[in-house]
């Protein structure tokens, strides 16, 4: 999987550079609109990077450019103001997902993971992670054969975890998702909420599937 | 005492004054003519003249003719004082509404000028240029927080970042994990704060536009009630909701859902173990009350009115088991304003504190 980063600040580059590299992505570096660009149209990625404030033609320039060439490469825009207004300018552009500055490295590789599996997302109606069964129908939760009673609220944590079985979910990303937040609420809700999901899933059950990952997210997984 | 009463009342003496002057003149007048007059008698009839007759006939004279011409005169010159002053003090009183309508936002309008070049016209030039200059400096601050507040974002990346990519590093011993780990939860503080900054600094430069639609806002107060309980459990704090009405009001559905969440949050935080959350909705007229109560500290009426300002966290000793940045309430009031409404704290007493909103209903029937 070949990822380019558009991004002129040298230093957040090369983080996300490393963090994608990390994952087992091959990552090209570009500093400047142009030069993206060029990159684009000379070899094919499979996801972009592309930060709004470059120097010369900006990344909302190099994203109409390249969807007018036709390309459907999955765009993350990343950008420093975070305004409503330019997300919606951002998707309009053609972007495929956006993220303000500042965010957390984990939360940038989970949306690119995202990015590169977009329809690929499990459709069953009824997920499973080892003897944990939710039926997306009935919203009804079942652990080893026991039935699990959820409020709405944690019942969409349940599914959106689930849903992403196996991969880091990070904070902003279940604040987005699970209560469709466009904001930071600065509040330790989602650490609460999976607190008492943990309790419900987990706490009587052997083998434990919820994880935290300290300073990233949370992660649903069979250890076997 | 206004200035006209003052004027009306100065000028009234004056033609008291002036009227005493022509009523003694006159008196002089007439006893003179009189005595002119007795000295012919006499000489017609030397013997039965009494002289004290002539000063009496004077006074007398004297006094009718002011009392017949003079007061008048004074009651015409009055009423032309009340209505010259009135006259002269109308631009003045033109000036002063429009110097009442000018807040920190339009200083930016001109105060309308008679083009006269007098005194008045003057004022409102040189009252013009201050404003102007005010507007300058507001407008300084105002950009300076917003560029201030985004200078700092790249910075944030880059350390949060750095942090994280170490934080992978598997060769880390426990402490230095500890310590990154410790290191990213105060930098996600700092991005909370700089992101509530961005967004006040924004809001005051008139640069966010909040959406305008129909909203249920007892469905998002129940949506919210759902979120209190679970940030309350933790303290043992019991939260209690009545919301019976169906109300729709006018609005942007991420920012009230942000201004449930930031009092809900306040009420939690500066709440006491094993405390109360009271929330409440109710219909006021055509406005919808919202309020959320609950026990703890209170705030001391001295502090009270200082609760919206930024960064206030009230008294040390309060605030320093309370994680938050002093934002929280500033950006409540923002969006309440926003959406032209009222919100308002009180705290009756040392264990209470209540935050109400009001918002108008929305009616599209009406």
């Amino acid at each position: 999987m070949r990822i380019l980063v558009v991004e002129d600040e040298k230093k957040t580059a090369a983080f996300i550079r490393k963090a994608l590299q990390t994952e087992g992505f091959v990552v090209e570096v570009c500093h400047a609109g142009d030069e993206g660009l060029a990159a684009l149209q000379t070899s094919a990625f499979d996801a972009l990077v592309l930060d709004i404030m470059l120097p010369g033609l900006d990344g909302l320039g190099v994203l109409r450019r390249l969807r007018e060439l036709g390309r459907q490469t999955p765009v993350l825009l990343l950008s420093a103001r975070g305004e409503v207004t330019e997300r919606v300018a951002g998707l309009n552009a053609g972007a495929d997902d956006y993220l303000p500055k500042p965010f957390e490295l984990s939360e940038l590789v989970a949306r690119v993971r995202a990015l590169l599996r977009r329809g690929g997302e499990t459709k069953a109606t009824v997920l499973r992670v080892g003897d944990l069964e939710l039926d997306t129908l009935t919203r009804q939760a079942r652990r080893a054969g026991r039935d699990i009673p959820l409020t709405a609220r944690e019942y969409r944590l349940l599914e959106f975890l689930m849903r992403s079985a196996g991969r880091l979910c990070a904070r902003m990303t279940i604040i987005e998702k699970v209560w469709d937040y466009d904001f930071d609420p600065g509040t330790n809700l989602v650490d609460v909420y999976i607190r008492r999901l943990r309790g419900k899933i987990d706490a009587d059950f052997e083998p434990k599937l919820l994880h935290t990952v300290r300073g990233a997210g949370y992660l649903l997984k069979d250890p076997a | 005492m206004k200035i006209r009463t003052r004027l009306t009342l100065w000028y009234a003496g004056i033609l008291i004054l002036s009227l005493l002057v022509i009523g003694l003149g006159t008196y002089h007048e007439i006893a003179e003519q009189m005595r002119h007059h007795h000295r012919d008698e006499v000489a017609d009839h030397p013997a039965d003249v009494q002289g004290d007759h002539r000063g009496d006939h004077a006074l007398n004279e004297t006094g009718e003719m002011v009392l017949r011409v003079g007061l008048p005169a004074v009651a015409l010159g009055l009423l032309g004082g009340w209505w010259l002053t009135r006259r002269a003090l109308a631009p003045v009183a033109r000036l002063t509404s429009a110097v009442e309508a000018i807040h920190e936002h339009n200083l930016r309008t001109p105060l309308p000028r008679n083009s006269s070049g007098d005194e008045l016209d003057r004022l409102t030039e040189v009252f013009n240029a201050m404003t102007a200059r005010l507007d300058g400096s507001f407008n300084r601050i105002r950009e300076f927080t917003l560029h201030a507040s985004h200078e700092l974002k790249t910075p944030l990346t880059i350390l949060c970042g750095e942090t994280e990519t170490a934080l992978r590093d598997e060769s880390l011993s426990p402490t230095e994990h500890e310590r990154a780990v410790s290191q990213l939860d105060e930098l996600r503080r700092l991005t909370h704060i700089v992101d509530s900054l961005t967004l006040l600094a924004k809001a005051d430069a008139g640069q966010i536009v909040l959406a305008s639609e129909p909203v249920r806002w007892d469905e998002l107060i129940r949506d919210n009630f759902a979120d209190a309980l679970i940030l309350a459990e933790p303290h043992g704090i019991h939260v209690e909701l009545s919301a019976r009405e169906t109300v729709t009001v006018l609005g942007d559905r991420h920012r009230l859902r942000q201004l449930l969440l930031n009092l809900t949050d306040n009420a939690v935080k500066y709440n006491r173990p094993q405390g109360q959350i009271l929330m409440v909705l109710r219909r006021v007229g055509d406005t919808a009350e919202f309020s959320i109560a609950n026990t703890g500290q209170g705030i001391p009426p001295e502090i009270l009115p200082r609760v919206f300002d930024r960064f206030f966290r009230g008294d040390a000793a309060h605030g320093s088991r309370v994680e938050g940045c002093g934002l929280g309430l500033s950006i409540a009031q923002w969006i309440v304003n926003a959406h032209h409404g009222t919100i308002v704290i009180e705290s009756p007493d040392a264990e209470l504190t209540t935050a109400r909103v009001r918002l108008k209903i929305h009616n599209p029937q009406a």
